[in-house]
C-alpha cells in the first residue's frame, strides 16, 4: 500500500508514544540478536575472508536483509520504553527525502558533497579533525589550525574540550553547553588563522 | 543510534535542526561482537539503522564507524569488513550520502597510525562513501594525541585509491592489515600535538615528516602509491 507521506521526526515520536511496550533488556538481549541472526540465515549472508565484497548478488541480499531487519524490528525509544514501526512504503518514501548533494561551508571555502557511486575518480570530502578526541584549552586552536591548513582537508570536525575556563565540561551541566559553544568559537578562530574562514564545521 | 535504539532527547535535537533548515548528520557506531553478534549480523543492523536515519530521522548524511568491542577501533579487520559491506550495499541500492569516521589503535606520529588510517581510507573510498571524518588517534581517548598530519594521511590514501579496482584494493588492504594487526595489544607509543608540531608556526616536526615518508614507503610496498 502506498504511503500517505514520509515519516518525519514528529511522526516518529507520535508512534513511539503508542508503540509496543518493551523492556530495554529484551530489546538488547533478545530482539536485536534474534532478528539479526534470522536475517543472516534468511538471506544467506556470509562475508568469508573478504574485506571489500566482490559478490554483488550477496551485497544486494545484504541490503534486503537490512531492510527486513528495520521493518521487522522497528526502532526502540529508551525514554518511552516502546518501539515504533514503519512500513516498507514509508521507508522508501523517506529515502526519497534524502538529499543527493549537500552544500558545506560558505564563500570560496565551501564545497559540495555529492554522490560518488562506487569507486568514482572523484575523491570523497575529507573532514579533518580530532573526531571528538579530548583537547586542552591552550592547544585547541593550534590543533584545529593544523587540520585546516592541510590542502586535502575540505571541512572540519571538532574535538572535545576537557575544560572551559578551568572548569570541567561535564555532561548534563551548564559547562557542557559553554564547552560546546567555546569549541565552535575556537574552531572559527582556527579557520580564520588558517585563511579558510568559510570552511564547514 | 546504535542497534536501532534511540532516546527522545535525540529526537528533540533533530526537531530543532530540521525546522532550522541546517544539515543533519546522524551518527551511529555499531558494535561488532556486541548485542547484534558477528560481522554479518552487525552489518545487517548497520544497514537497518542507516536506513532509519534517512527514513524517519530527517538525516541529510549518515556517519558510520563500526567499532570492535575488544579493540575499540574502526581500523581492525572486522570493522573494515562491516564498513565495506554496509557501504557497498547502501551505495548500490540507494542514493543517500554516506560518511565514516576513524578511530585508530596507535598514537599519532607512529607508522602504525598512518597504516591504519590508510587501510580504512582505501576501504571507504572504494566502496563509494562520500565523506571521511578523522582522525581520532589512540581510540580518541588520549588528550591532545591528534594532529593535522593524520588528516593528510587520510586524504593522500583516499585520493590514491580513487578509481582503483575493488579486487586490487582488497589485496592491498590485506597486505597493509598484516603490517599492524598483530600489534593491537602493544601499539607503539607516539607523540602528542606539542611534541610533534611547532605550536607557534603550526608546522610538523622533521621527525614526523620523516616518519610520514617511511610510512609512505611501506604503503608503496603494499601497493598504495602517492
Amino acid at each position: 500500500m502506498a504511503a500517505k507521506r514520509y515519516v518525519d521526526v514528529f511522526e516518529m515520536y507520535n508512534r513511539c508514544v503508542v508503540g509496543d511496550r518493551i523492556s530495554e533488556e529484551d530489546w538488547d538481549y533478545n530482539i536485536i540478536p534474534h532478528n539479526a541472526a534470522l536475517m543472516k540465515q534468511r538471506y544467506d549472508i556470509s562475508f568469508g575472508n573478504r574485506i571489500i565484497p566482490n559478490d554483488q548478488d550477496m551485497v544486494d541480499r545484504l541490503f534486503v536483509a537490512g531492510v527486513d531487519m528495520l521493518l521487522t524490528s522497528g526502532i526502540y525509544n529508551k525514554a518511552t520504553g516502546t518501539r515504533m514501526l514503519i512500513t516498507e512504503d514509508e521507508l522508501y518514501e523517506g529515502l526519497k527525502m534524502a538529499p543527493r548533494k549537500l552544500q558545506l561551508g560558505s564563500g570560496k571555502d565551501s564545497i559540495v558533497c555529492s554522490q560518488r557511486r562506487g569507486n568514482s575518480i572523484n575523491k570523497p570530502i575529507i573532514e579533518g579533525g580530532p573526531t571528538g578526541a579530548p583537547l586542552t584549552e591552550d592547544l585547541y586552536i593550534p590543533i584545529i589550525e593544523s587540520y585546516a591548513q592541510e590542502p586535502a582537508v575540505d571541512t572540519i570536525v571538532s574535538g572535545v574540550l576537557r575544560t572551559v575556563k578551568g572548569s570541567a565540561a561535564e555532561k548534563n551541566t551548564p559547562w557542557e553547553i559553554r564547552g560546546a559553544l567555546a569549541e565552535l568559537s575556537y574552531t572559527r578562530e582556527a579557520l580564520y588563522n588558517a585563511g579558510r574562514p568559510g570552511m564547514a564545521i | 543510534m546504535n542497534e536501532l535504539k534511540i532516546d527522545t532527547s535525540a529526537l528533540n535535537m533533530i526537531a530543532a535542526w530540521h525546522l532550522s533548515g541546517v544539515n543533519i548528520l546522524v551518527e551511529q557506531m555499531p558494535i561488532i561482537g556486541g548485542y547484534a553478534g558477528s560481522v554479518e549480523e552487525t552489518a545487517i543492523c548497520d544497514i537497518a539503522t542507516t536506513l532509519a536515519s534517512f527514513a524517519v530521522m530527517n538525516a541529510d548524511i549518515h556517519l558510520g564507524g563500526p567499532i570492535h568491542i575488544r579493540w575499540g577501533t574502526t581500523t581492525n579487520r572486522q570493522s573494515l569488513q562491516v564498513a565495506s559491506h554496509t557501504a557497498m550495499a547502501m551505495d548500490t541500492n540507494t542514493d543517500v550520502l554516506l560518511a565514516n569516521q576513524y578511530y585508530t589503535m596507535a598514537d599519532s606520529c607512529t607508522e602504525m597510525n598512518i597504516l591504519e588510517i590508510s587501510a580504512q581510507a582505501m576501504c571507504d573510498t572504494v566502496t563509494g562513501r562520500e565523506l571521511l571524518s578523522g582522525v581520532a588517534s589512540s581510540k580518541g581517548v588520549k588528550t591532545n594525541m591528534v594532529s593535522g598530519m593524520e588528516a593528510r594521511a587520510l586524504g593522500d590514501a583516499s585520493m590514491a585509491t580513487c578509481g582503483m579496482d575493488p579486487a586490487e584494493v582488497n589485496d592491498i588492504v590485506n597486505r597493509i592489515l598484516r603490517r599492524y594487526e598483530n600489534d593491537y595489544a602493544n601499539p607503539p607509543k607516539g607523540k602528542t600535538f606539542s611534541q610533534c608540531y611547532d605550536v607557534n608556526s603550526i608546522e610538523p616536526t622533521q621527525e614526523y615528516l620523516d616518519l610520514y615518508s617511511s610510512a609512505s614507503e611501506i604503503l608503496a610496498e603494499c601497493g598504495l602509491y602517492y
